[in-house]
């Protein structure tokens, strides 16, 4: 099983990108897991086309004892929809939030149950505490890729991720795939995302242009894969699929590694 | 240095200042076991003390809900006067807002919040946050906050200069038993000689270590010689628990016929009265010298005389220094709720050798 962990700055695209990646994977045939790790919960709304499912804390709330069905819920393709959820803005913990509900779906035996190919966890951007670390740690993701654009906020929080990532290698877990060009149509973008790449002695996995189909796509509620799937931008994500299977490590075990 | 032992946390030291204020109820906003021991000894000194036992649904999502519900329960079964919510590790580092919850419990009397947690630094900062928020609750005038403050920065130096807090780890220990102690008192005082006995007592503890008093007022009726007393015993200083400690003390020393010779000082201000009480044993030159309550609260603390201490660790260090000096451990849980002189083990020593 695959084990990817998608970062990024916030708004630069984790949850489209994610959600696109997760469906051209379960167009070859793939079992997929998309974990949205982001009290927002709206990373797998795509693969709904507009269901809401249950959150994992929400359902753990108030003493709750939920089962697999009420927590994963079966998106495009038969793709597996987990949104771990998380308090309303302001209170609380979000990062405790997320080492809580990983904990549930370990406990409740999410993969034995499906048995996934891939799991993808979609993390909120800035790894601000330990809670959303918690991906990268401890075996769950093995593989970590960044998306970013040409910006410099977006840069600079690639650079960070990467370092939070370095730290944990020296554990022994995660370690840093490289970086996903989300283009935002920035001046000299590809060189200057390539340079940041070579700085992290990494590598830009796949250039994914800006384009109005993911925006009319998501306006109807689905990927661009399901929605638009013979346009350029379907098969760019179809690349991007085959390259993330190419460059992450196939390991056994549960949801974390064994 | 990095100091390893366990030691008093600024929650407890809160919730001690609070008692000392007379608040009528705190709230521990946290887990429900979150300073469970030291809550438990307060209960049973007749300090309400209850917990919004924090779950970890309420660590993810907020904790307010359950606070305004302990809020409310308290209002409803124990109409106080002042309640105060005291912080812990996991509602602070979640940052709670207690005094909002407060505000929505929408309960009649006095409720203040006190921010503090585990992490906050020495013990005494939680108190400092106590005074501070006692103060702005305006159940405290802003000079004896001062005061307080004053007095608790002296303690907490006086830690690190010569007390635990300036070792990196000290076992506990139960020390050697009261015999040679009381033997060498009982000695002196038989050959007509001149002991001095200075207590340096922090609050509540004042309750046993006064049974010194009595067992060395015993002792000189029996035997002869001279006792000669000093003790920061001031009933008009301090937090109004704390004077209350020292009237009733003044009280049963009187009618036992065992006052102080010397008052210095109130039962706070241990940290600070040391030198004062010196001058004056110094003045007197006694044959032997016992020192206790905190006796490194004593500006030197002497080759030949006695050291008595409730602290295990606190009379390893003593012992390591070559000084004689006896515990009386678990004194602590023994004075909380004490309304008069509890007898010390050294005392009943003292007694049993006089028949
Ligand atoms: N390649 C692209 N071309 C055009 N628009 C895009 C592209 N990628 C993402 N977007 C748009 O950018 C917006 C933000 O994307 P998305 O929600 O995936 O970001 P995110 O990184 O998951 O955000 P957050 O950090 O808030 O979770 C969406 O409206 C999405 O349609
Ligand atoms: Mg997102």
């Amino acid at each position: 099983m695959r084990r990817i962990a998608i970062y990024g700055k916030g708004g630069i695209g984790k949850s489209t990108t994610s959600s696109n990646v997760t469906a051209a994977l379960s167009e070859m045939g793939l079992k997929v897991m998309q974990i949205g790790c982001d009290p927002k919960s709206d990373s797998t709304r795509l693969l709904l086309n507009g269901r809401e499912p249950q959150t994992v804390l929400d359902a753990i709330r108030d003493g709750g004892t939920p089962s697999l069905e009420d927590i994963v819920a079966e998106g495009y393709l038969g793709s597996l929809c987990v949104e771990c959820g998380g308090p309303s803005p302001g209170t609380g913990c979000a990062g405790r939030g997320i080492i809580a509900a990983f904990e549930i779906l370990e406990r409740l035996g999410a993969v034995d149950r499906y048995s996934p190919d891939v799991i993808i966890y979609d993390v909120l951007g800035d790894v601000v505490c330990g809670g959303f670390a918690m991906p990268i740690r401890n075996g769950y993701a093995e593989d970590v890729f960044v998306v970013t654009s040409g910006e410099r906020m977006s840069l600079y929080a690639a650079g960070n991720i990467a370092a939070a990532v370095g730290n944990l290698t020296g554990c022994g877990y995660a370690r840093f795939g490289g970086l996903i060009q989300n283009s935002r149509d920035v001046k000299d973008e590809d060189s200057k995302v390539r340079e940041v790449a070579e700085e992290l002695g990494s590598e830009v996995v796949s250039v994914i242009p800006r384009s109005v189909t993911v925006q009319s796509c998501e306006d109807r509620g689905v990927t661009v894969i399901q929605g638009e799937p013979r346009s350029e931008q379907a098969d760019v994500y179809r690349a991007l699929a085959r390259e993330l299977l190419k460059r992450s490590g196939d390991a056994e075990g549960g949801l974390r590694r064994r | 240095m990095r100091i390893i032992h366990p030691r008093p946390n600024p929650i407890v030291a809160a919730m001690y200042t609070l008692s000392d204020l007379n608040v009528d109820v705190i709230v521990v906003h946290g887990p429900a076991g979150c300073c469970f021991m030291a809550s438990r000894m307060l209960e049973e000194a007749g300090v309400r003390v209850v917990t919004s036992g924090m779950k970890e649904d309420d660590l993810i999502f907020g904790g307010t809900a359950p606070l305004v519900e302990t809020l409310k329960l308290v209002e409803e079964r124990f109409h106080p006067r002042t309640v105060a919510v005291v912080g812990t590790c996991s509602s602070m580092i979640i940052g709670e807002d207690m005094g909002a919850a407060i505000r929505r419990a929408g309960i009649g009397c006095n409720a203040f919040p006190v921010d503090c947690h585990g992490c906050s630094g020495d013990n005494t900062v939680g108190a400092i946050k106590a005074l501070e928020a006692a103060c702005e609750a305006g159940i405290l005038p802003a000079d004896e906050r001062d005061r307080q403050i004053r007095l608790m920065t002296a303690a907490t130096d006086m830690e690190k200069r010569i007390g635990m807090a300036g070792k990196q780890y000290l076992s506990p220990t139960r020390g050697p038993t009261k015999l040679s102690a009381a033997k060498r008192m009982l000695d002196v005082l038989r050959s007509g000689g001149k002991v001095a006995c200075v207590m340096l007592a922090k609050k509540e503890l004042a309750f046993r270590f006064a049974d010194m008093f009595l067992a060395l007022k015993q002792a000189r009726d029996a035997l002869g010689g001279e006792v000669y007393t000093i003790a920061n015993l001031d009933p008009g200083l301090g937090l109004p628990r704390i004077r209350g400690y020292a009237s009733a003390i003044l009280k049963e020393l009187e009618e036992k016929g065992a006052s102080p010779d010397e008052i210095v000082g109130g039962l706070d201000e241990y940290a600070l009265v040391g030198e004062r009480m010196k001058e004056k044993a110094d003045a007197y030159a006694p044959d032997l010298l016992v020192l206790i309550g905190i006796p490194h609260a004593y500006p030197e603390l002497p080759s030949d005389g006695i050291l008595i201490t409730d602290q295990p660790r606190q009379l390893a260090n003593y012992l390591s220094m070559g000084l004689e000096a006896v515990g009386e451990v678990s004194s602590h849980s023994m004075v909380m709720g004490a309304r008069s002189i509890i007898p010390l083990e050294t005392g009943d020593t003292i007694r049993e050798l006089l028949g």
